[in-house]
């Protein structure tokens, strides 16, 4: 096709993914259109347009890395450097608790289902599912003919010895994620049924999906009964594009094609190596001598990021990434105490500690944190959803949002609070990581520039901090969440009266909730985890992301960037960048 | 002989114990929970609790040392609370021919460069060659190892290619992979003990050059390398056997950050990373290892003194 025609197409393309009515909640797609296997390229596109998330990028295949260019020829053996860590500990989805472990593991096992590069769910072992009109039960039918590593089939009894070992909580960190599931029946070898307590609009994405979910990520159980579950924790067998050939604790972990693959295009490598790499020289040294050719695991250091794009060799590809970090403020400290924050806002702006709260929010001066802090890499944060999410992302919210820049308004809440240029605020603590510190002292400085408060840095390693976390025993702290793909990962697990993090070893006798508790809020995060239809889905998200921040759920302060750097001899095609994930299966060497 | 070796091997184990029992209690004192690490972002009450219950951390300190104690003698040192439980031994055997590996190395590097330059210090005492021995022994004593190691990595990994600057490779996949990947973290940490043990060799063999036998034997007519070589390098080295024998257990426990740098995941950074995820067994684990090679070599040290200096006998 020539350039005229590419063009032509996609203009077309463009024009039909806007054609609909904007009242319709379904954006002129049937219920069959998203539902199903997989989404077609005509929904793909109507989706992103109704989410404004719709580029020329999108329609033009010229203009990104596509399946053609994906197509490098197969083979060869990749490198890769797994940042900012000392060694792979786990592998084992029930024990996984890093998002650099299921970074790998996401290529070895597989799930029911698997996000795109677009956050939407796809099957992966799943070959089609159907939905209750009630959003009760999925009745997913699998594929057939699939083998794990070690050469037994795969139906229907993996699904539920799965399930019933990630529901144990002795075997499996992750049976909260399956919480919702009533019960899993077996219909027949090749399909199964979950019948849920309520509806949940994220099952597919949060509960069955095989990377962030991984509750539901498929293991073997003749392979753990064999091995044992220390041994599988290194060289788990799936049904992944790859079987693990080697890992010794703190060493190499080795990879290698798996003939059998269901998807015989896929994977291209026939060998990858993963070194795990701590350290921020000793990564550049190696990736700049050729001693390895990709980098994951955690985020490169910002301050490598420039380096690395002035280096001709090397190909750095930065997008919005799955998280949000924030300034936590706890509310039973006195100068910043809100007893309640069931009032309507204006009558919260009149009590002392709430203005506060709003003062060290609306001071946050999140461009230059951003440019001070990390290098220029990131998202200013005004709310739990990300950038990423897309469809879901509100990007007016950083005009709207009570928290939005305002130096001024800043400081004329501490005075209204009693507290004039910072005059008479006590001293306080900023709890971060070793590895958040330099973050710490750059929000202590704008917060002693804007306000002229006095803020202590108090790093903290991560088992100490945790403990002060949930015990409410800290002044401010610097923290938030990684791998958010669904908007309940957001707000179901932090904005909410009862998520995960709020306080849950507080002295509830002292400490009636943790950092926050806003009915509202509440009841339009349980909203939307209920809601199957995206467009009434986005508008309670909407909601619920927009209170948290009015209200000061914390001082949200930057959504990451994924930064994806790698040789320019290695091929990643775009549909192999996916947020915070690496699909090593569809990379190529040129 | 036996019975002394006997005696002080009965000892260390008991110096051994103690070591381990402080480690134990001092562990369960350091703020942090083991099971909020192990769970991080992912865990439920019902799954904190069943772990709580599972690694026994409901049951009274006192208990749990008890048990740890009989496991112990039975060789069972644990499974590590972290990731998918793998048992301690088995971390602490993977580990260790990482370290052996580099401490080994090192070692040769320090020895290498230390003895024929304490040595030329000493018999070419306030001449360049001293000057220039002490200018370098100074600047291996100031530069962190760290430091060093990063220059290196900067200098013969990225700019000249010509060793790889991460990773280690055992000795089964060949001697040259295991070595190149050593070269740069064993010099990093060998340098700065090279210049501990030349200082000391040259103020040791200052002092032995200077007896009433040296001069006897430059009256019989010995030559001067004769004379250092036969007479006064042996008698010089008992105390720098002892600063050796030190300098293997630190070798040893101390490469931590070097480690870190070259991603060697040794014995140092089991510790740590056990420290920061306030992984008990490991830790525990680990300290006693480390504590045995302390102990170990400091007897080796008294053993070998016997054997370089005839005056000393154990009875």
């Amino acid at each position: 096709m020539d350039n005229e025609k590419f063009i032509k197409k996609a203009k077309n393309e463009l024009k039909e993914a806007y054609d609909y009515d904007s009242e319709d909640p379904l954006f002129g797609l049937a219920k069959e259109d998203i539902s199903g296997d997989r989404l077609s390229r005509r929904t793909t596109l109507r989706l992103l347009a109704a989410g404004g998330a719709l580029t020329l990028a999108n329609v033009l295949p010229g203009l990104r890395p596509s399946v053609a260019f994906a197509g490098g020829h197969g083979g060869g053996e990749l490198k890769c450097a797994w940042s900012g860590v000392g060694e792979i500990v786990t592998l084992d989805p029930a024990k996984i608790n890093q998002v650099l472990q299921f970074q790998i593991a996401s290529n070895v096992l597989s799930g029911l289902m698997h996000i795109d590069n677009s956050l939407v769910a796809q099957g992966d072992l799943a070959e089609s599912w159907t939905v209750s009109s009630d959003g009760l039960n999925y009745t997913i039918k699998l594929k057939e003919g699939v083998t794990f590593h070690n050469g037994d089939m795969f139906n229907a009894d993996d699904v539920l010895f799965t399930f019933n070992r990630s529901k144990d909580p002795e075997q499996s960190i992750h049976s909260r994620v399956i919480s919702n599931v009533k019960e899993l029946q077996k219909l027949n070898d090749y399909e199964v049924k979950f019948t849920l307590s309520k509806p949940q609009a994220s099952f597919l994405t949060k509960a069955l999906e095989r990377a962030s979910g991984r509750a539901m990520t498929i293991v073997s159980q003749g392979a753990l009964d064999s091995m044992g579950a220390a041994q599988y924790g290194l060289t788990p067998v799936g049904t992944g594009p790859y079987k693990i050939v080697e890992h010794k604790q703190g060493g190499s972990v080795v990879l290698e094609r798996f003939a059998e693959y269901y998807d015989p295009g896929r994977p291209k490598l026939d060998k990858i190596t993963i070194t795990p790499v701590d350290g921020a020289e000793p990564l550049a040294a190696a990736l700049e001598a050729g001693d390895v050719q990709y980098v994951g695991g955690n985020p490169i250091p910002s301050q490598l990021i420039d380096r690395f794009k002035s280096n001709s060799n090397l190909k750095v590809d930065i997008k919005p990434g799955p998280g949000f970090q924030s300034i936590w403020l706890n509310p039973w400290r006195d100068y910043m105490r809100v007893d309640s924050f069931d009032k309507p806002l204006d009558e919260l702006k009149k009590e002392k500690g709430f203005q506060v709260r709003l003062a060290i929010a609306k001071a946050l001066d999140r461009d230059l944190f951003i440019k001070q802090a990390k290098f220029g890499n990131g998202y200013p944060a005004h709310g739990s959803i990300n950038p990423a999410m897309g469809f879901y992302f509100d990007e007016d919210l950083a005009n709207v949002s009570e928290q939005a820049y305002d130096p001024e308004g800043a400081r004329e809440l501490l005075a209204q609070a009693g507290y004039p240029g910072g005059k008479g605020f006590p001293e306080i603590k900023l709890q971060t990581t070793p590895n958040t510190k330099r973050d710490g002292l750059v929000v202590a400085n704008i917060l002693k520039q804007v306000l002229g408060i006095n803020v202590i840095v108090d790093p903290k390693d991560f088992s100490v901090g945790i403990e002060e976390f949930d015990t409410m025993d800290y002044d401010l702290r610097l923290g938030g969440s990684g791998g958010d793909y669904d908007p309940d990962d957001g707000l179901v697990d932090w904005m909410q009266t009862n998520s995960k993090f709020n306080g849950r070893k507080r002295d509830k006798s002292k400490y009636p909730f943790g950092f926050y508790s806003e009915a509202e809020s509440d009841a339009a995060a349980d909203a939307q985890s209920l809601v199957a239809d995206p467009q009434e889905r986005r508008e309670l998200v909407r909601k619920a992301n927009r209170i948290t921040s009015d209200k000061v759920t914390c001082g949200f302060l930057y959504h990451p960037v994924d930064v994806l750097v790698h040789h320019k001899s290695v091929q990643v095609p775009e549909e192999a960048r996916i947020p915070g994930l690496h699909e090593l299966d569809r990379i190529s060497l040129a | 002989m036996s019975g002394y070796i006997l005696r002080r091997i009965f000892g260390a184990l008991l110096v051994m114990m103690a070591v381990a029992t402080l480690v134990f209690f001092m562990l369960r004192l350091v703020p942090g929970d083991p099971i909020a690490a192990m769970l991080a972002d992912a865990g439920s009450d019902e799954a904190r609790d069943a772990l709580t219950k599972k690694f026994g951390f409901d049951q009274p300190v006192i208990v749990q040392y008890f048990k740890w104690l009989l496991n112990l003698l039975q060789g069972d040192l644990g499974t590590s609370l972290y990731g998918s439980n793998q048992s301690v031994t088995n971390i602490l055997y993977e580990a260790l021919p990482r370290t052996l590996s580099l401490a080994g190395l090192s070692f040769f590097i320090a020895i290498a460069i230390a003895l024929p330059a304490g040595i030329i210090s000493a018999i070419k005492k306030n001449s360049a060659a001293d000057n220039t021995v002490s200018v370098f022994a100074f600047l291996g004593l100031s530069m962190p190892d760290f430091w060093l190691a990063i220059l290196l990595i900067i200098v013969f990994a990225a700019n000249l290619q010509w060793l790889p600057a991460i990773g280690y490779v055992p000795l089964s996949s060949g001697f040259w992979e295991w070595l190149r990947h050593l070269i740069l973290p064993s010099i990093a940490i060998g340098t700065g003990f090279s210049a501990i043990i030349a200082r000391m060799v040259r103020s040791s063999l200052l002092g032995e050059l200077k007896s009433d036998y040296m001069r006897t034997a430059a009256a019989k007519g010995l030559s001067p390398s004769s004379m250092v070589v036969v007479h006064a390098l042996p008698n010089a080295m008992l105390p720098v056997v002892t600063v050796l024998g030190i300098a293997i257990a630190l070798l040893i426990s101390g490469a931590v950050v070097v480690e870190n740098v070259f991603s060697i995941k040794g014995l140092g950074r089991v510790l740590i990373q056990g420290i920061l995820n306030r992984d008990y067994p490991v830790v525990q684990g680990a300290v006693l290892l480390i504590s045995a090679f302390f102990v170990f070599a400091n007897l080796m040290v008294d053993l070998l003194y016997a054997v370089i200096d005839p005056r000393v006998r154990y009875e």
